[in-house]
């Protein structure tokens, strides 16, 4: 496994709604609200299996979608930054 | 926006902000400069930002010149121990650094007993009363 390793918060921090297309997320510790696009609610999903870096997180989403994109990799850095910036994801100790 | 088209096709959006399709979709990462997250500020965040940039003139316009006894009361200029008039209107962090005891950088600290006993003795219609009443609310 290469890279940090990355988790969210349990289910019951998050209150989400989904709303055409976009969706509205609740992050209950911090009292914040959030809009975000896919593919952040799939990544929050997949990171509530358990903590992963990169690599493990697209074999994640890979089993559920059909993952688009030349530089997944970079791709999916760039989505942990943000999500990470948001407070919605942190690095596992 | 494209991506899973979890709503459309019958994806569930699960308790916690999870996302599963029902059924096999496309997911796009998009670009790595694309940006998928905006976070909304918080009204409560925005009431405490403003509350701490208020401000509060030490005395209020209508004292302007008089100095500032120990006890917060207003007397004529000169009067020794009393405190000048501050140059500058106190914004709300300070006064609140003031009420509890503190010094905030820009004040003497002989005379900020007296500030802080005068911003107590504001009542409604003084200038300033409403910053120190929103600095008494809980948040």
């Amino acid at each position: 496994m290469a890279g940090p390793l990355y988790t969210t918060d349990p289910s019951g921090a998050i209150h989400a709604l989904a709303l055409d297309g976009l969706s509205v997320l609740f992050h209950a510790p911090s009292g914040m609200t959030h809009i975000v696009a896919s593919p952040a609610p799939e990544i929050l999903a997949a990171l509530r299996q358990g903590p992963a870096d990169a690599t493990e997180l697209l074999r994640r989403l890979g089993a559920h979608f059909d993952v688009e994109g030349d530089e997944a990799e970079g791709a999916i850095h760039a989505r942990l930054d943000e999500l990470e910036a948001a407070g919605l994801v942190s690095r596992a100790a | 926006m494209s991506g899973s088209d979890y709503n459309k096709d019958g994806g569930e959006a699960a308790e916690g902000g999870g996302f599963v399709p029902s059924r096999r979709t496309v997911l796009v990462l998009g670009a790595a400069a694309a940006s998928t997250v905006i976070t909304v500020r918080p009204a409560l965040a925005q009431t405490a930002g403003s509350v701490l940039n208020c401000e509060i003139p030490v005395p209020g316009p209508h004292a302007g010149g008089n100095y500032i006894a120990p006890d917060g009361n207003l007397v004529a200029p000169g009067t020794p121990g009393a405190a000048p008039p501050m140059a500058r209107a106190l914004r709300g962090e300070e006064a609140r650094q003031l009420l509890r005891g503190q010094t905030p950088p820009g004040v003497a600290p002989q005379s900020a007993q007296a500030y802080a006993n005068y911003i107590r003795r504001l009542q409604s219609g003084m200038s300033g009363f409403t910053c120190y009443a929103s600095l008494q609310m809980p948040r």
